[in-house]
């Protein structure tokens, strides 16, 4: 149960999205993935995407502006 | 006070307007809308790079220049936009309530943050990117509300013709994106 830190704080689009789905196909099952961002739009679309993968999914407001979306990889 | 504060970010309501993004629908709904509304009000479908080209040419003239001679400027429609002037002009007033209804946007769903620069291969490539926009917008006659939106919703083709190459423009950005920004 590996837990992975993913930067993507100053990134735009599509940006953190490619990142966390490159960093997702690394993890084993069990692992988690939190992705840090600071952009709006990713806020959006890496919690839709991860979603629709079937993992699961929460969101982590840590400060004005800034997020961390917590995937737990599950298949 | 925090009180006050702390039951306003858990009010449903607050959540449902200010805090989550509105379903794409809402917001598509929104725009075709206010479209209309734009095209009844000012009697041109919305645009939003051509007032940046006027904006230029009022800081061109601000700093003692001209653009009568332009071939850009030439036509009497641009010529009355450019002597009414910037207080005068829909669009100018349209671009600065976008850039105001964007900023109560993220200060209301308390997400307003300044942001770093990462690296400078990315104001490179925002300067690079925003460069080809621009010059793109104004020699195409439009940016992707101008001609693409408002072409397609006046049942103009150029706006479908838009839509393939700004897919295919898109395709290539996507890839040279993946090779130097991963």
């Amino acid at each position: 149960m590996k837990e992975v830190e993913l930067d993507c704080m100053g990134e735009a689009c599509p940006v953190p999205l490619i990142k966390a789905e490159k960093e997702m196909a690394k993890l084993d099952i069990g692992d988690v993935l939190i992705v840090q961002i600071d952009h709006s739009c990713a806020m959006k679309n890496v919690p839709e995407w991860a979603r629709k993968e079937g993992h699961n999914v929460e969101i982590e407001e840590v400060d004005d502006g800034e997020w961390e979306v917590i995937i737990e990889k599950v298949k | 006070m925090k009180t006050l504060s702390a039951k306003i970010k858990k009010n449903p309501y607050y959540v449902m307007w200010f805090k989550d993004a509105w379903p794409y629908i809402t917001g598509a709904v929104l725009l075709s809308v206010f479209q209309i509304a734009t095209l009844a009000s000012t009697g041109n479908p919305w645009g939003v790079s051509a007032v940046f080209a006027n904006w230029g040419a009022w800081l061109y003239e601000l700093v003692g220049g001209s653009v009568d001679k332009w071939y850009y400027f030439a036509s009497e429609g641009a010529q009355a936009t450019l002597e009414r002037g910037f207080l005068q002009d829909p669009g100018t007033m349209r671009n600065l309530g976008i850039i105001a209804g964007a900023l109560f946007a993220t200060l209301a769903a308390s997400g307003f943050k300044f942001k770093k620069i990462k690296s400078w291969r990315q104001v490179l490539a925002a300067v690079l990117g925003g460069l080809l926009m621009g010059y793109g917008a104004r020699i195409g006659f439009g940016c992707n509300i101008g001609a693409l939106f408002s072409g397609i919703a006046s049942f103009s083709l150029s706006g479908w013709v838009y839509a393939v190459f700004l897919f295919l423009g898109a395709v290539v950005g996507s890839k040279l994106l993946v090779k130097f920004f991963m």
